[in-house]
Protein backbone atom coordinates (compact mmCIF):
# COMPACT_ATOMS: atom_id res chain seq x y z
CA UNK A 1 0.00 0.00 0.00
CA UNK A 2 1.67 3.19 -1.14
CA UNK A 3 0.90 6.66 0.08
CA UNK A 4 1.98 8.90 -2.68
CA UNK A 5 2.83 12.49 -1.91
CA UNK A 6 2.51 14.79 -4.86
CA UNK A 7 3.53 18.38 -5.11
CA UNK A 8 0.66 18.98 -7.53
CA UNK A 9 -1.40 18.84 -4.38
CA UNK A 10 0.07 22.12 -3.24
CA UNK A 11 -2.71 24.21 -1.97
CA UNK A 12 -4.13 26.86 -4.35
CA UNK A 13 -7.47 26.07 -2.69
CA UNK A 14 -7.89 27.63 0.72
CA UNK A 15 -5.41 26.46 3.31
CA UNK A 16 -5.85 25.37 6.86
CA UNK A 17 -5.58 28.11 9.43
CA UNK A 18 -2.13 29.50 10.13
CA UNK A 19 -2.41 28.34 13.71
CA UNK A 20 -1.83 24.78 12.55
CA UNK A 21 1.86 25.44 12.51
CA UNK A 22 2.90 21.93 13.45
CA UNK A 23 2.11 18.47 12.28
CA UNK A 24 3.41 16.94 15.46
CA UNK A 25 0.84 14.70 17.06
CA UNK A 26 -1.90 15.48 14.56
CA UNK A 27 -3.73 13.05 12.36
CA UNK A 28 -5.28 14.32 9.18
CA UNK A 29 -8.69 14.32 10.87
CA UNK A 30 -7.33 16.50 13.66
CA UNK A 31 -5.93 18.91 11.13
CA UNK A 32 -9.18 19.13 9.25
CA UNK A 33 -11.10 19.75 12.46
CA UNK A 34 -8.55 22.35 13.46
CA UNK A 35 -7.85 20.53 16.71
CA UNK A 36 -4.65 21.57 18.44
CA UNK A 37 -3.10 19.21 20.91
CA UNK A 38 0.37 19.00 22.39
CA UNK A 39 3.47 20.77 21.16
CA UNK A 40 3.27 23.24 24.04
CA UNK A 41 6.30 25.42 23.40
CA UNK A 42 5.72 25.67 19.70
CA UNK A 43 2.04 26.49 20.03
CA UNK A 44 2.82 29.11 22.63
CA UNK A 45 5.27 30.60 20.17
CA UNK A 46 2.68 30.57 17.39
CA UNK A 47 0.20 32.29 19.64
CA UNK A 48 2.58 35.07 20.65
CA UNK A 49 1.15 38.41 19.51
CA UNK A 50 3.03 40.05 16.67
CA UNK A 51 5.18 42.87 17.97
CA UNK A 52 8.52 44.43 17.25
CA UNK A 53 9.98 43.29 20.56
CA UNK A 54 13.10 41.13 20.56
CA UNK A 55 11.31 38.47 22.59
CA UNK A 56 8.59 38.22 19.97
CA UNK A 57 11.15 37.97 17.15
CA UNK A 58 12.90 35.18 18.98
CA UNK A 59 9.62 33.35 19.51
CA UNK A 60 8.72 33.70 15.83
CA UNK A 61 12.12 32.43 14.77
CA UNK A 62 11.82 29.48 17.16
CA UNK A 63 8.45 28.65 15.68
CA UNK A 64 9.89 28.71 12.16
CA UNK A 65 12.91 26.63 13.17
CA UNK A 66 10.58 24.08 14.78
CA UNK A 67 8.60 23.89 11.57
CA UNK A 68 11.85 23.28 9.65
CA UNK A 69 12.88 20.72 12.27
CA UNK A 70 9.64 18.82 11.73
CA UNK A 71 10.28 18.61 7.98
CA UNK A 72 13.86 17.50 8.63
CA UNK A 73 12.72 14.86 11.14
CA UNK A 74 10.28 13.56 8.55
CA UNK A 75 12.97 13.31 5.90
CA UNK A 76 15.63 11.90 8.23
CA UNK A 77 13.28 9.18 9.47
CA UNK A 78 12.30 8.35 5.89
CA UNK A 79 15.88 7.90 4.64
CA UNK A 80 16.96 6.07 7.80
CA UNK A 81 14.08 3.63 7.45
CA UNK A 82 14.75 2.95 3.77
CA UNK A 83 18.40 2.38 4.62
CA UNK A 84 17.43 -0.17 7.29
CA UNK A 85 15.00 -1.90 4.94
CA UNK A 86 17.90 -2.50 2.51
CA UNK A 87 15.72 -2.20 -0.58
CA UNK A 88 17.91 0.18 -2.60
CA UNK A 89 20.88 -0.60 -4.81
CA UNK A 90 23.52 1.30 -6.76
CA UNK A 91 23.11 5.00 -7.42
CA UNK A 92 19.77 5.15 -5.63
CA UNK A 93 21.34 3.70 -2.48
CA UNK A 94 24.20 6.17 -2.70
CA UNK A 95 21.69 9.02 -2.99
CA UNK A 96 19.65 7.79 -0.01
CA UNK A 97 22.71 7.24 2.20
CA UNK A 98 24.21 10.65 1.39
CA UNK A 99 20.97 12.60 1.64
CA UNK A 100 19.93 10.75 4.79
CA UNK A 101 23.21 11.82 6.38
CA UNK A 102 22.48 15.44 5.47
CA UNK A 103 18.94 15.36 6.83
CA UNK A 104 20.16 13.86 10.10
CA UNK A 105 22.79 16.61 10.30
CA UNK A 106 20.06 19.21 9.77
CA UNK A 107 17.99 17.67 12.58
CA UNK A 108 20.97 17.79 14.96
CA UNK A 109 21.69 21.40 14.02
CA UNK A 110 18.13 22.58 14.66
CA UNK A 111 17.94 20.64 17.93
CA UNK A 112 21.24 22.23 19.05
CA UNK A 113 19.95 25.71 18.37
CA UNK A 114 16.46 25.22 19.78
CA UNK A 115 17.56 23.36 22.91
CA UNK A 116 14.59 22.96 25.24
CA UNK A 117 12.35 24.85 22.80
CA UNK A 118 12.61 22.04 20.24
CA UNK A 119 9.47 20.02 19.52
CA UNK A 120 9.34 16.42 20.62
CA UNK A 121 10.35 13.99 17.92
CA UNK A 122 7.23 12.99 15.96
CA UNK A 123 6.32 9.37 15.20
CA UNK A 124 6.18 8.26 11.60
CA UNK A 125 4.62 5.46 9.61
CA UNK A 126 5.73 5.52 5.98
CA UNK A 127 3.59 2.60 4.91
CA UNK A 128 5.01 1.11 1.74
CA UNK A 129 7.02 4.18 0.80
CA UNK A 130 10.26 2.77 2.22
CA UNK A 131 9.69 -0.79 1.07
CA UNK A 132 10.45 -0.55 -2.65
CA UNK A 133 12.59 1.56 -4.95
CA UNK A 134 9.72 2.99 -7.04
CA UNK A 135 7.76 4.14 -4.02
CA UNK A 136 10.96 5.48 -2.46
CA UNK A 137 11.84 7.50 -5.55
CA UNK A 138 8.39 9.06 -5.86
CA UNK A 139 8.21 9.95 -2.19
CA UNK A 140 11.77 11.29 -2.08
CA UNK A 141 11.09 13.58 -5.05
CA UNK A 142 8.02 14.94 -3.31
CA UNK A 143 9.78 15.40 0.04
CA UNK A 144 12.75 17.21 -1.47
CA UNK A 145 10.70 19.50 -3.69
CA UNK A 146 8.45 20.24 -0.72
CA UNK A 147 11.42 21.03 1.54
CA UNK A 148 12.84 23.48 -1.03
CA UNK A 149 9.48 25.22 -1.37
CA UNK A 150 8.85 25.30 2.39
CA UNK A 151 12.27 26.79 3.27
CA UNK A 152 11.72 29.36 0.55
CA UNK A 153 8.35 30.26 2.04
CA UNK A 154 9.78 30.74 5.53
CA UNK A 155 13.11 32.46 4.80
CA UNK A 156 11.72 36.01 4.46
CA UNK A 157 10.04 35.68 7.88
CA UNK A 158 13.22 34.77 9.79
CA UNK A 159 14.43 37.75 11.83
CA UNK A 160 17.83 36.54 13.05
CA UNK A 161 20.37 36.93 10.27
CA UNK A 162 22.46 34.07 11.65
CA UNK A 163 19.46 31.72 11.48
CA UNK A 164 18.58 33.06 8.05
CA UNK A 165 22.10 32.38 6.75
CA UNK A 166 21.84 28.82 8.02
CA UNK A 167 18.34 28.25 6.66
CA UNK A 168 19.50 29.45 3.23
CA UNK A 169 22.54 27.19 3.36
CA UNK A 170 20.21 24.24 3.98
CA UNK A 171 17.61 25.45 1.45
CA UNK A 172 20.09 25.17 -1.42
CA UNK A 173 21.24 21.73 -0.26
CA UNK A 174 17.61 20.56 -0.33
CA UNK A 175 17.49 21.89 -3.90
CA UNK A 176 20.59 19.84 -4.77
CA UNK A 177 18.88 16.79 -3.26
CA UNK A 178 15.73 17.49 -5.25
CA UNK A 179 17.56 17.77 -8.57
CA UNK A 180 19.56 14.62 -7.80
CA UNK A 181 16.57 12.41 -7.01
CA UNK A 182 14.50 13.90 -9.85
CA UNK A 183 17.21 12.89 -12.31
CA UNK A 184 17.26 9.38 -10.84
CA UNK A 185 13.47 9.28 -11.16
CA UNK A 186 13.66 10.25 -14.85
CA UNK A 187 12.21 13.71 -14.28
CA UNK A 188 13.79 17.02 -15.35
CA UNK A 189 16.11 18.04 -12.46
CA UNK A 190 15.01 21.66 -12.90
CA UNK A 191 11.40 22.19 -13.89
CA UNK A 192 11.72 25.88 -14.81
CA UNK A 193 13.68 29.10 -14.29
CA UNK A 194 11.94 29.96 -10.99
CA UNK A 195 11.09 27.77 -7.99
CA UNK A 196 7.98 28.94 -6.17
CA UNK A 197 7.54 28.93 -2.37
CA UNK A 198 4.89 27.05 -0.44
CA UNK A 199 3.29 28.51 2.67
CA UNK A 200 3.51 26.84 6.03
CA UNK A 201 -0.18 25.87 6.20
CA UNK A 202 -0.01 24.44 2.69
CA UNK A 203 3.14 22.45 3.50
CA UNK A 204 1.51 21.20 6.69
CA UNK A 205 -1.55 20.12 4.75
CA UNK A 206 0.51 18.24 2.16
CA UNK A 207 2.31 16.33 4.87
CA UNK A 208 -0.93 15.65 6.73
CA UNK A 209 -2.44 14.18 3.59
CA UNK A 210 0.27 11.52 3.44
CA UNK A 211 -0.65 10.12 6.89
CA UNK A 212 3.08 9.65 7.47
CA UNK A 213 2.93 11.46 10.81
CA UNK A 214 1.13 9.35 13.39
CA UNK A 215 0.33 9.56 17.09
CA UNK A 216 2.47 6.56 17.92
CA UNK A 217 4.46 3.90 16.17
CA UNK A 218 2.54 1.07 14.55
CA UNK A 219 3.50 -2.36 15.84
CA UNK A 220 3.19 -4.42 12.69
CA UNK A 221 5.57 -4.78 9.80
CA UNK A 222 8.99 -3.21 9.35
CA UNK A 223 8.60 0.10 11.09
CA UNK A 224 10.91 2.72 12.42
CA UNK A 225 10.30 5.26 15.15
CA UNK A 226 11.77 8.54 13.95
CA UNK B 1 42.49 24.49 -14.61
CA UNK B 2 44.28 26.09 -11.68
CA UNK B 3 41.59 28.80 -11.60
CA UNK B 4 39.02 26.18 -10.99
CA UNK B 5 40.99 24.58 -8.20
CA UNK B 6 41.52 27.89 -6.46
CA UNK B 7 37.87 28.72 -6.64
CA UNK B 8 36.68 25.30 -5.63
CA UNK B 9 39.18 25.24 -2.76
CA UNK B 10 37.78 28.46 -1.37
CA UNK B 11 34.25 27.13 -1.71
CA UNK B 12 35.07 23.86 -0.02
CA UNK B 13 36.75 25.43 2.99
CA UNK B 14 35.09 23.96 6.05
CA UNK B 15 33.09 21.58 3.93
CA UNK B 16 34.57 18.42 5.37
CA UNK B 17 33.81 19.48 8.92
CA UNK B 18 30.22 20.22 7.99
CA UNK B 19 29.71 16.95 6.19
CA UNK B 20 31.10 14.98 9.10
CA UNK B 21 29.78 16.88 12.07
CA UNK B 22 26.62 18.61 11.01
CA UNK B 23 25.73 22.24 10.75
CA UNK B 24 26.64 24.76 13.39
CA UNK B 25 23.61 26.97 12.95
CA UNK B 26 24.20 29.85 15.27
CA UNK B 27 27.93 30.30 14.89
CA UNK B 28 28.33 31.02 11.21
CA UNK B 29 29.86 34.36 10.40
CA UNK B 30 27.57 36.81 8.68
CA UNK B 31 28.88 37.75 5.31
CA UNK B 32 27.82 41.40 5.32
CA UNK B 33 27.29 44.03 7.94
CA UNK B 34 24.90 46.75 6.83
CA UNK B 35 21.15 46.74 7.46
CA UNK B 36 18.90 45.84 4.53
CA UNK B 37 17.67 48.73 2.38
CA UNK B 38 16.30 49.27 -1.12
CA UNK B 39 19.63 50.84 -2.09
CA UNK B 40 21.53 47.77 -0.90
CA UNK B 41 19.04 45.49 -2.68
CA UNK B 42 19.86 47.27 -5.93
CA UNK B 43 23.61 46.91 -5.37
CA UNK B 44 23.25 43.20 -4.77
CA UNK B 45 20.97 42.78 -7.78
CA UNK B 46 23.47 44.59 -10.02
CA UNK B 47 26.12 42.08 -9.02
CA UNK B 48 23.67 39.19 -9.44
CA UNK B 49 22.91 40.46 -12.93
CA UNK B 50 26.58 40.30 -13.89
CA UNK B 51 26.70 36.68 -12.72
CA UNK B 52 23.51 35.79 -14.62
CA UNK B 53 24.75 37.54 -17.77
CA UNK B 54 28.06 35.68 -17.51
CA UNK B 55 26.31 32.34 -17.09
CA UNK B 56 23.92 32.99 -19.97
CA UNK B 57 26.80 34.00 -22.25
CA UNK B 58 28.81 30.97 -21.19
CA UNK B 59 26.07 28.52 -22.15
CA UNK B 60 25.46 30.30 -25.46
CA UNK B 61 29.19 30.04 -26.20
CA UNK B 62 29.25 26.37 -25.17
CA UNK B 63 26.37 25.45 -27.44
CA UNK B 64 28.28 27.03 -30.35
CA UNK B 65 31.76 25.74 -29.59
CA UNK B 66 31.91 22.78 -27.19
CA UNK B 67 30.40 20.14 -29.50
CA UNK B 68 28.02 19.07 -26.73
CA UNK B 69 25.86 16.01 -27.16
CA UNK B 70 23.18 14.15 -25.27
CA UNK B 71 22.44 15.23 -21.73
CA UNK B 72 25.27 17.80 -21.65
CA UNK B 73 23.67 19.58 -24.60
CA UNK B 74 20.25 19.35 -22.96
CA UNK B 75 21.78 20.78 -19.79
CA UNK B 76 23.40 23.72 -21.60
CA UNK B 77 20.22 24.54 -23.50
CA UNK B 78 17.90 24.26 -20.50
CA UNK B 79 20.15 26.05 -18.04
CA UNK B 80 21.10 28.71 -20.58
CA UNK B 81 17.40 29.48 -20.94
CA UNK B 82 17.03 29.76 -17.18
CA UNK B 83 19.97 32.14 -16.85
CA UNK B 84 18.55 34.36 -19.60
CA UNK B 85 15.20 34.39 -17.77
CA UNK B 86 16.94 35.33 -14.51
CA UNK B 87 18.88 38.13 -16.19
CA UNK B 88 15.73 39.49 -17.84
CA UNK B 89 13.87 39.40 -14.52
CA UNK B 90 16.64 41.25 -12.66
CA UNK B 91 16.91 43.85 -15.49
CA UNK B 92 13.18 44.45 -15.09
CA UNK B 93 13.57 44.96 -11.35
CA UNK B 94 16.51 47.35 -11.74
CA UNK B 95 15.00 49.35 -14.58
CA UNK B 96 17.15 52.31 -15.56
CA UNK B 97 19.79 51.46 -12.93
CA UNK B 98 20.60 48.12 -14.58
CA UNK B 99 24.21 48.00 -15.78
CA UNK B 100 24.92 47.52 -19.47
CA UNK B 101 25.63 43.91 -20.45
CA UNK B 102 29.31 43.09 -20.01
CA UNK B 103 31.57 41.45 -22.55
CA UNK B 104 32.97 38.07 -21.74
CA UNK B 105 35.85 35.96 -22.99
CA UNK B 106 35.65 32.28 -22.17
CA UNK B 107 39.03 31.49 -23.72
CA UNK B 108 39.39 27.74 -24.23
CA UNK B 109 36.94 26.65 -21.54
CA UNK B 110 34.46 25.55 -24.19
CA UNK B 111 37.03 23.76 -26.32
CA UNK B 112 35.55 20.39 -25.41
CA UNK B 113 32.82 18.80 -23.32
CA UNK B 114 35.10 17.97 -20.41
CA UNK B 115 36.30 21.53 -19.92
CA UNK B 116 32.74 22.75 -20.39
CA UNK B 117 31.54 20.51 -17.54
CA UNK B 118 34.28 21.62 -15.15
CA UNK B 119 33.69 25.30 -15.90
CA UNK B 120 29.91 24.97 -15.62
CA UNK B 121 30.35 23.51 -12.13
CA UNK B 122 32.67 26.36 -11.22
CA UNK B 123 30.39 29.19 -12.33
CA UNK B 124 27.27 27.57 -10.89
CA UNK B 125 28.96 26.97 -7.52
CA UNK B 126 30.24 30.55 -7.36
CA UNK B 127 26.84 31.94 -8.37
CA UNK B 128 25.03 29.88 -5.77
CA UNK B 129 27.47 30.71 -2.96
CA UNK B 130 27.32 34.41 -3.87
CA UNK B 131 23.50 34.41 -3.77
CA UNK B 132 23.53 32.62 -0.41
CA UNK B 133 26.07 35.12 0.93
CA UNK B 134 24.19 38.19 -0.26
CA UNK B 135 20.69 36.99 0.58
CA UNK B 136 20.96 37.81 4.29
CA UNK B 137 21.55 41.45 3.36
CA UNK B 138 18.40 41.77 1.25
CA UNK B 139 15.09 43.21 2.44
CA UNK B 140 12.42 40.57 3.06
CA UNK B 141 10.67 41.35 -0.22
CA UNK B 142 13.85 41.12 -2.28
CA UNK B 143 14.83 37.95 -0.45
CA UNK B 144 11.49 36.32 -1.20
CA UNK B 145 12.02 37.08 -4.88
CA UNK B 146 15.72 36.15 -5.07
CA UNK B 147 15.16 32.83 -3.33
CA UNK B 148 13.05 31.75 -6.32
CA UNK B 149 16.29 31.93 -8.32
CA UNK B 150 18.69 30.57 -5.68
CA UNK B 151 17.27 27.05 -5.52
CA UNK B 152 17.23 26.87 -9.31
CA UNK B 153 20.96 27.65 -9.31
CA UNK B 154 21.40 24.89 -6.74
CA UNK B 155 19.51 22.46 -8.97
CA UNK B 156 21.74 23.46 -11.90
CA UNK B 157 24.93 22.71 -10.01
CA UNK B 158 23.54 19.43 -8.70
CA UNK B 159 22.54 18.38 -12.21
CA UNK B 160 25.89 19.17 -13.87
CA UNK B 161 27.86 17.58 -11.02
CA UNK B 162 25.80 14.42 -11.40
CA UNK B 163 26.29 14.35 -15.18
CA UNK B 164 30.07 14.57 -14.89
CA UNK B 165 30.22 12.04 -12.05
CA UNK B 166 30.73 14.29 -9.03
CA UNK B 167 28.55 14.01 -5.93
CA UNK B 168 25.61 16.38 -6.53
CA UNK B 169 25.37 17.39 -2.87
CA UNK B 170 28.78 17.09 -1.22
CA UNK B 171 27.89 18.89 2.02
CA UNK B 172 24.99 19.11 4.49
CA UNK B 173 25.03 22.91 4.20
CA UNK B 174 26.22 25.16 1.38
CA UNK B 175 28.87 27.64 2.44
CA UNK B 176 27.99 31.21 1.50
CA UNK B 177 30.65 33.60 0.20
CA UNK B 178 30.79 37.35 0.58
CA UNK B 179 30.43 39.72 -2.37
CA UNK B 180 34.16 40.37 -2.11
CA UNK B 181 34.99 36.66 -2.31
CA UNK B 182 32.57 36.22 -5.20
CA UNK B 183 34.12 39.12 -7.10
CA UNK B 184 37.59 37.73 -6.53
CA UNK B 185 36.46 34.28 -7.71
CA UNK B 186 34.96 35.77 -10.87
CA UNK B 187 38.06 37.89 -11.48
CA UNK B 188 40.25 34.80 -11.25
CA UNK B 189 38.31 33.14 -14.06
CA UNK B 190 39.40 35.91 -16.44
CA UNK B 191 35.96 35.73 -18.12
CA UNK B 192 35.09 39.38 -17.49
CA UNK B 193 36.45 41.76 -20.12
Amino acid sequence: MERDLRLDDIDRDGAIADALGTMHGHTRADLLRGALVGGGALLAACAAPASASAASSRARDASILNFALTLEELQAAFYTEVERNRVLRGELKRQADTVGGHERAHVRAFRDVLGSKAIKRPHFDFGGATEGSDAFRRTAVAFEDLAVAAYKGQAPHIRSRAYLASALAIHSVEARHAAWIRRLAGKPPVAGPFDEPVSRPAATRIVARTHFVVRRTSRKGPRFTG
Amino acid sequence: MSDRQLTRASLMRGGAALAAGGVALATWPLTTASAPSAKQDAEILRFALTVEDLQAAFYADAIKRAALKGELLEFAQTVGGHERAHAAHIRDLLGASAPKPRRFDFADTNADAKRFGATAIQIEEVGLAAYNGAATSLTSEALADASRIVSVEARHVSWIRDIVGETPAPRAADRPISAKEAQAALARTGFLR
